[in-house]
């Protein structure tokens, strides 16, 4: 038995974590975030299985189509819901995302329909057993996902020159500003980015968690909690935080009850933010005196 | 010229009419549908809408009620919210003057509406929703009834099934976390409690929960020897899925949730052997009227074959709920409300149905026309929904 919680919470925990990744990812260029972030997984899954299993498209193209898609929207979400507020350094953008994620699913129930369904994939027919404990191999694929996007991004911020440009904004808006780099576009192109990577979930967990306009609001709202444990401004931080966070899931649930589960998990984040409210790689923000 | 005289001739025939000298044009008995015919739950109201009219053109090719009334439907949206089933409610009696009103799938919308049939003695028939105090609602006398399923009907069912058919006697009980997964968790409990059978343990799961392992991981660590289960599609699926993963070959026996979505498409091999309950099955051979019913399916709605028929239970249990109120209203001899509302409690015809042969179905203590012996279990193979023997 605990080698199958062990088995299932990895599994869930590096879904929390890939979709969390897309937290930090404008986080860390703006200090804002897009709150719908699972809506926008949900609206990957959905345009993947319009494109792929209703027109019919091969994968890979419709893959690419799905990323784009996912782009433009993040392109739509920092236009309208966030630089707006962003530029007069008003909190709104909290809702405003909240309300465009509320949008989306509603279009997502009148376009796509209220009924699940399903994306097949052969990763996810049968599921594999490893010492005892099945996963499903479509399963493997979300922490590879996750260790490799969030190298990338690790890799992109801290190593490239674009990558460099995007987090001084995040440093000091108007000194990056006098530095010549051009803030908006830097924030459009984190929450372009951002989006991107929610594709990439959407497209992963779809054969799994099957397609609905309801499937990301849960896995968005964990991943949040996940982000806030990990610290939005780390990228390892959340991949590792997004494995306790499924271990620590999958445990309660197997040897306490299914209700405490929920109330654990969330616990556990308001304990970090009262403890280390940068989260488990961040690092303290130095204090100007 | 010609104006003047085309209104001397209508004048003429008016004062005709009025004289009683024409035949008087018989007006039409309206009956209404409140149901959700838009959003998520929209083919149940739309397989409710196929089976009453499908019974009404049958009752209107005899030559309709009341000596030449013909039958007329009128179709509302309660869009699955109680506070619009009210209004709806209200409209279909006041305005649109109906003799009695069939409901959709919201156990919630049925509720909120109880009052009102009641406010304006207006019979009401349920064709779908399951809740139990639906049709217990505590009225004397009740306007109403229901041609479908109750959870604690259904809830024996399951039991006696799982019993007597499985000889399992260690049932583990997984359920979803709302108000509908509560009332089957009482009524499951209270019916293997009857046998004296404890559940070995209790699991729920929230809408859109990811994985179900946990939970099916502790009820076969309890030792349960066959899982109960309470879901709707989407989440049927997530526990089928996860059953696979932890590798349990247990029988499951579930509610009626499983069939109102796409289960078959969500899990495809791993949904086979999972049965659950219905009150009708178009698979198989049918009686006269199944085979009629399902002609008039394809003849109108282009319906290719059983597989093709969504939400099955809508229609039959529809098209039954015509019928009988059809015989009320001639046993009646009006249209009237409370009277249909007396007739239904003691109908003197029987009725050969299409779910079964009807004799007194409904008495003043008995608003279920449809009671446990009634259901048929069925089962998923390969893709299709086959009835259990």
């Amino acid at each position: 038995m605990i080698i199958q919680l062990l088995v299932s919470g990895l599994a869930l925990g590096s879904m929390y974590g890939l979709v969390a990744l897309g937290y930090h990812m404008t986080w860390a260029t703006s200090r804002t975030l897009n709150f719908s972030q699972g809506h926008v997984v949900m609206l990957g899954a959905v345009v993947a299985y319009g494109v792929h299993v209703a027109a019919g498209w091969p994968l890979a193209v419709a893959v690419i189509a799905t990323l784009a898609a996912s782009a433009a929207f993040g392109l739509v979400v920092e236009r309208i819901a966030v630089r707006p507020f962003f530029t007069a350094g008003s909190p709104v953008w909290l809702l405003s995302t909240i309300a465009l994620g509320i949008i989306v699913e509603n279009v997502a129930m009148v376009t796509f329909g209220k009924d699940a369904r399903a994306f097949p994939s052969t990763l996810a027919l049968k599921p594999v057993f490893l010492l005892g404990a099945g996963v499903y191999p479509q399963e493997l694929l979300l922490p590879l996902a996750g260790v490799v996007l969030m190298g990338g991004t690790q890799l992109f911020y801290h190593r490239t020159f674009y990558g460099r440009q995007l987090k001084a904004v995040a440093w000091d808006r108007e000194a990056a500003g006098l530095m010549g780099i051009h803030v908006p576009r830097a924030v459009a192109t984190a929450y372009a980015l951002s989006a991107v990577l929610a594709g990439v979930a959407g497209v992963l967990l779809a054969p799994l968690l099957n397609v609905s306009p309801t499937m990301g609001t849960l896995i968005g709202l964990k991943a949040f909690a996940v982000a806030i444990l990990g610290g939005l401004g780390s990228a390892a931080g959340i991949v590792v935080a997004g494995f306790l966070y499924g271990l620590v899931e999958a445990l309660v649930a197997g040897y306490v009850s299914t209700g405490a589960r929920e109330i654990v998990g969330f616990a556990l984040v308001i304990a970090m933010l009262t403890v280390r409210p940068w989260g488990l790689g961040g690092r303290r923000p130095t204090r100007r005196v | 010229m010609r104006r003047a005289s085309v209104m001397l001739v209508a004048a003429l025939l008016g004062l005709l009419a009025l004289a009683g000298v024409l035949p008087a044009q018989q007006p039409p008995i309206r009956l209404g549908l409140a149901a959700a015919v838009s959003g998520g739950s929209a083919a149940s109201g739309e397989a409710i809408k196929r089976g009453l009219s499908i019974a009404l053109d049958e009752v209107n090719a005899r030559g309709g009620l009341l000596g030449g009334r013909k039958l007329e439907l009128v179709v509302r949206d309660d869009e699955g919210n109680p506070q619009k089933g009210v209004t709806i409610a209200r409209e279909l009696v006041e305005r649109e003057k109906v003799a009695a009103v069939f409901g959709g799938l919201h156990t919630t919308v049925a509720l909120a509406q109880v009052p009102v049939w009641h406010e304006l003695s207006t019979p009401y028939v349920g064709t779908w929703a399951a809740g139990t105090n639906i049709t217990q609602n505590g009225k004397k006398p009740n306007f109403v009834f229901r041609v479908s399923a109750n959870d604690d009907e259904v809830d024996k069912f399951l039991v006696r099934y799982a019993a007597e058919h499985l000889k399992r006697g260690k049932p583990g009980l997984l359920l979803e976390n709302t108000a509908w997964g509560q009332s089957n968790e009482t009524g499951l409990t209270k019916w293997f409690a009857e046998r004296g059978v404890k559940a070995v343990g209790v699991e729920k799961f929230n809408w859109n929960d990811p994985d179900m392992s946990p939970q099916l991981l502790r009820l076969k660590q309890g030792g349960a020897d066959v899982v109960m289960l309470v879901a709707n599609a989407p989440e049927g699926a997530q526990v089928v899925k996860s059953k696979a993963k932890v590798g349990w070959e247990v029988p499951i026996v579930s509610h009626w949730g499983i069939s109102g979505g796409r289960f078959a498409e969500l899990t495809g091999e791993l949904s086979d052997g999972v049965v659950f309950v219905q009150t009708y099955s178009f698979f198989g051979k049918q009686n006269a009227r199944g085979e009629a019913v399902l002609k008039a399916l394809k003849d109108r709605f282009g319906v290719k074959g059983p597989e093709d028929v969504t939400a099955p239970v809508g229609t039959a249990n529809a098209y039954d709920a015509l019928h009988l109120v059809a015989l009320a209203i001639e046993q009646a001899k009006s249209a009237d409300g409370a009277k249909v509302r007396d007739a239904l409690e003691d109908l003197k015809a029987e009725y050969a149905g299409l779910i079964k042969t009807y004799k007194r179905p409904l008495t003043p203590e008995q608003h279920d026309a449809l009671t446990e012996r009634d259901y048929l279990m069925v089962v998923w193979k390969g893709g299709k929904i086959v009835p259990v023997h």
